[in-house]
Parts: C-alpha cells; sequence; structure tokens
C-alpha cells in the first residue's frame, strides 16, 4: 500500500483529501504547515507529497526545496487555489511532477497519484 | 504750420475781419449813396473787397497747412497705436502658444504637463488655472489608477480565498454522492443541486479571476503549435452530454486542410466551450448547433451557429460586453455567469485575432472568431 503525505493549512480541506485518498486505497500521512512536512518525511518516507503551496510558517514549496536539497526524490504534487504554477509562485528550479488547482478535480488528482506511485488504486 | 488751437482763433479771427470789412464797406457804400464820401468813400469799397479776398488767400493756406498736421498726427497716431498693440500681441502670443502646446500634450495623456506662468496679468492667470487643472487631473487620475489596483487585486485575492470553502463544500457534496445507493432519491437530488451550485461558483470566480488579470494587464496566452481539429472535435465531443441532454444536434464540419497554429490550447478550449454552451444554453430542445472551422486566407475562422430564438440588434450591440446577458426566453438552462463573451473576446485579442456575432430574430445565431495563421506552422512538431 502506497503512503500520501497531504499538507494542507485547513483541517477541513486535510478531512475531506483524507477521506478520499483512503478511500481510493492509500495510507494517509497529514501535516498542517512546511515543518510538519520535513518532520513526516524524515520519519517515514512517504512514496507521494501533495504539498498546499501557501502555508503559515514554512510554506511547501520552501519544505520541498529542503527536502530536495537533502536528496529525497519523491514524486510532489502541488495543490493550489492559484490557477496557474505561475500565480502560486512555483519555482521552476524545483522539480514539480503535478499542479492541481482548488476546487479539486478528485478524479484527476487519484489518477495522477495513481501514475506517479505506480498504485494499482482503486477508484473510490 | 500752425496749431489746431491756434488755427480755431486764427479762424475766428478771419470771420471777424470779414465782418468788419463788410461793415466799413457799406458806411463807405452809404457815404457813396449820399454823395458825401467823394472819390475816398468809392475807394475804401475797393480795398474793402481785395483786403477781404488777401484775408480769404490767408484762411484757405492756414486751412490747408492745419488739415496736413491733422492727417499726419493721425497717421502718427494710429503708427503709435499699432505698435503698442502688436507689442501687446507679442506678449499674449508666447504664453498663449505654450498653453495650446501644454493643452495638447494634456489632452495626448502627458498629465504631468504644466506652463510657465508670467507676462501680462491676464495670461498670468490662464496659466495659473491651466496648472491648477491639470493638477487635478493628474491627482484624479493617480487616484483612478490607485482604486483600480486596489480592485484587481482584491479580486485576485477573494477569488484565491473563496476557494478553499468552495473546495470543501464541493469534495465532501462529492462525497456524499459517492456513497448515492445509501441516499433517498430527494437527498441525491439536494446534493445534486448543492454540486451543480458550487460549478456555478466556480466558473464565476474563474472568469472574474480572468478578467480582472485581463484588467490589470496579467491575463497572458502561451501559444504552442496546434492542431486544431482535434481540439475542436473533442470539446465538441465533450459538449455533447450536455447538447443530448436536451435532444439538441451538435455537428462539426472542420476543413481537411486545417493548419497547425500558434495558439494556447486550453484558451481556445475556453471560447469554444463559452460559445457552444451559450448556444446550448439559449436554444430550445431539439435546436441544431453547428460549429465550423475552415481557413479564410491567413486566418482560421471558428464558428458556432444555433437555430435558436436569436438575439435582437439592441441586444447584439452589447453582447460582447460584461454582465451583458440574452433573456433566456424559451429555456431554462441559462447558468452562465455573463462573462463569458468578454472573456472570449479578451482571448480571442489575446491571440491577435477577431470576434463576432450575428443574428437574427427567430432564425438563430452565429458568433464567429478568427485567429491570424502566422505563416505556415511546421507539420512535425519537436519532440
Amino acid at each position: 500500500m502506497k503512503t500520501v503525505l497531504i499538507a494542507d493549512d485547513s483541517e477541513t480541506i486535510l478531512l475531506l483529501m483524507r477521506t478520499r485518498l483512503e478511500l481510493a486505497g492509500y495510507m494517509v500521512q497529514t501535516a498542517a504547515d512546511g515543518q510538519e512536512v520535513t518532520e513526516r518525511v524524515l520519519e517515514s518516507e512517504p512514496d507521494l507529497l501533495l504539498l498546499d503551496a501557501m502555508m503559515p510558517r514554512k510554506s511547501g514549496i520552501e519544505a520541498l526545496r529542503e527536502l530536495r536539497a537533502a536528496g529525497y526524490e519523491m514524486p510532489v504534487m502541488i495543490v493550489s487555489a492559484h490557477q496557474t504554477p505561475g500565480d502560486a509562485d512555483a519555482p521552476t528550479d524545483l522539480e514539480i511532477d503535478g499542479f492541481i488547482t482548488k476546487p479539486i478535480d478528485f478524479e484527476r488528482l487519484l489518477s495522477e497519484i495513481a501514475t506517479l506511485t505506480g498504485a494499482e488504486a482503486t477508484q473510490g | 504750420m500752425i496749431g489746431v488751437g491756434r488755427f480755431i482763433q486764427k479762424r475766428q479771427d478771419f470771420e471777424d475781419a470779414i465782418a468788419r470789412s463788410y461793415q466799413v464797406e457799406m458806411a463807405a457804400r452809404v457815404k457813396v449813396a449820399q454823395g458825401t464820401g467823394g472819390l475816398a468813400a468809392r475807394r475804401v469799397v475797393r480795398e474793402q473787397a481785395t483786403h477781404r479776398e488777401d484775408l480769404r488767400d490767408q484762411i484757405s493756406n492756414d486751412t490747408r497747412d492745419t488739415a496736413i498736421l491733422v492727417a499726419a498726427g493721425l497717421i502718427a497716431g494710429l503708427t503709435g497705436a499699432l505698435l503698442l498693440f502688436s507689442g501687446l500681441l507679442a506678449s499674449l502670443r508666447r504664453p498663449l502658444e505654450d498653453l495650446v502646446d501644454a493643452a495638447g500634450r494634456l489632452a495626448g495623456g502627458d498629465l504631468s504637463t504644466r506652463v510657465a506662468v508670467g507676462g501680462l496679468s491676464e495670461t498670468a492667470t490662464l496659466g495659473a488655472a491651466f496648472n491648477e487643472m491639470a493638477g487635478q487631473l493628474e491627482l484624479e487620475a493617480s487616484q483612478r489608477e490607485m482604486l483600480d489596483r486596489l480592485k484587481d487585486e482584491f479580486v485576485l485575492t477573494a477569488s484565491h480565498e473563496l476557494r478553499s470553502p468552495l473546495t470543501s463544500v464541493q469534495g465532501f457534496a462529492e462525497l456524499l454522492m459517492l456513497e448515492r445507493d445509501t441516499l433517498t432519491a430527494n437527498q441525491v437530488e439536494t446534493v445534486q443541486i448543492i454540486l451543480d451550485n458550487c460549478n456555478h461558483l466556480v466558473r464565476l470566480l474563474n472568469d472574474l479571476l480572468d478578467l480582472a488579470r485581463s484588467d490589470a494587464g496579467r491575463l497572458s496566452v502561451r501559444m504552442r503549435p496546434t492542431e486544431l481539429a482535434p481540439l475542436i472535435d473533442e470539446v465538441v465531443r465533450t459538449m455533447r452530454a450536455q447538447t443530448d441532454g436536451s435532444q439538441q444536434v451538435l455537428t462539426e464540419e472542420l476543413d481537411p486542410q486545417l493548419p497547425t497554429v500558434e495558439v494556447e490550447a486550453d484558451r481556445i478550449r475556453q471560447i469554444l466551450v463559452n460559445l457552444i454552451t451559450n448556444a446550448h444554453e439559449y436554444s430550445p430542445e431539439g435546436a441544431s448547433i453547428e460549429v465550423k472551422a475552415r481557413v479564410i486566407g491567413d486566418d482560421v475562422e471558428v464558428s458556432v451557429t444555433d437555430d435558436g430564438p436569436g438575439i435582437p440588434e439592441t441586444q447584439l450591440e452589447h453582447i460582447f460586453e460584461r454582465f451583458v446577458r440574452g433573456d433566456a426566453g424559451l429555456t431554462q438552462r441559462v447558468g452562465g455567469t455573463g462573462l463569458g463573451l468578454a472573456i472570449s473576446k479578451s482571448l480571442v485579442e489575446l491571440h491577435g485575432g477577431t470576434i463576432e456575432a450575428d443574428s437574427t430574430v427567430g432564425s438563430g445565431s452565429s458568433f464567429r472568431f478568427r485567429l491570424p495563421l502566422k505563416g505556415p506552422a511546421p507539420v512535425a512538431e519537436a519532440s
């Protein structure tokens, strides 16, 4: 079973994403900010990161920058309320494997996660 | 020569002298008539006639001299006045020319234009008034610019902030729908209404965001060589889900020679979806909607034509303006934001193209946009 780490500063959205991903057969970990993202990844390497671009304390982008510098290479998708990577100030120097906008199109999200993790996802 | 004043005096003396001469002559003539004056009286009569002639000669010379003098005086006076006037004109002309110049620059949009205040008090007042007006205009323009920027920022932020709660509402409604087997028919209908309204809100947010970007000059397109035929085909097939639902016939007629064009595919898709959605929503059940694409000269023209109720001329004029919507009329489906055509127009123009509409009430509407081919595009794309 593949593990996905979801980071968002909204508990409601974390609950929503956790429910949809668990229904689709993933193990889910959550983080409320960039700092927690770094901690979770160090504890247990998830197979994929699903990061909100804007979070308090430390943004998803900053956390990703640190993780990439430390050699972590798992696929990363950015979830943003902005409509394009340009608007979300997504860095061009960091490898990002997917960009998804809010409101979330879960069918697309789940199919991209399945592709990126190589999981035989049971569509929920 | 004599002065005018003296001439008037002389003229008076002349009249007196003439009168006196007549009196002397009359006195002499009386003596002659009485036979008491003798030769002396006759001589006086003759002398007085000659004396008056001399007087008249004298006065006519004086009159001529005076006339010359008066004329010369007049000429000198006029010349002086002219000189004075042209001096005045010169001192008016420079500041006036400056003002005309400055007004031109101001009208041309250079609101920092000011004139040097100086010269006659009238032109100085005019200059100061002009500067005050220009200052006021500049202040208002900068306030308007700031308000525009605030408005754009506000729309961008609001549309961003509204997305999180909307994500939750839509997401949890979808979750409920995943378990529709456990819901009653009424509950399913209720959840569907929530979802429909979420979709409408998302469209509204996206449209508002596009317009705010367009206003802020931040709406941009990333052109890539794109095959139009598959793109149009895909949109038409997707839209059939909606048109089939109301027994409308959606057909396409694509020129087999359709070339590759430099466009942003997502944006062209957005325009097409807008146009087909409008045709669908404003036409009754069973209507026909035809999508056509062909090459005309240096352009590709894509048209969406329906045989719906048509648009009255008064509405057609404003059809590409924001929040202008046709009457729902025969259908209850109209769920648009009133922004679709305004955005489509911005997008077509960003591609260097044009969009237009014509319509006949009772027989249908046609919306067409043209995109420039920009020369022969390479057939093979770089992989």
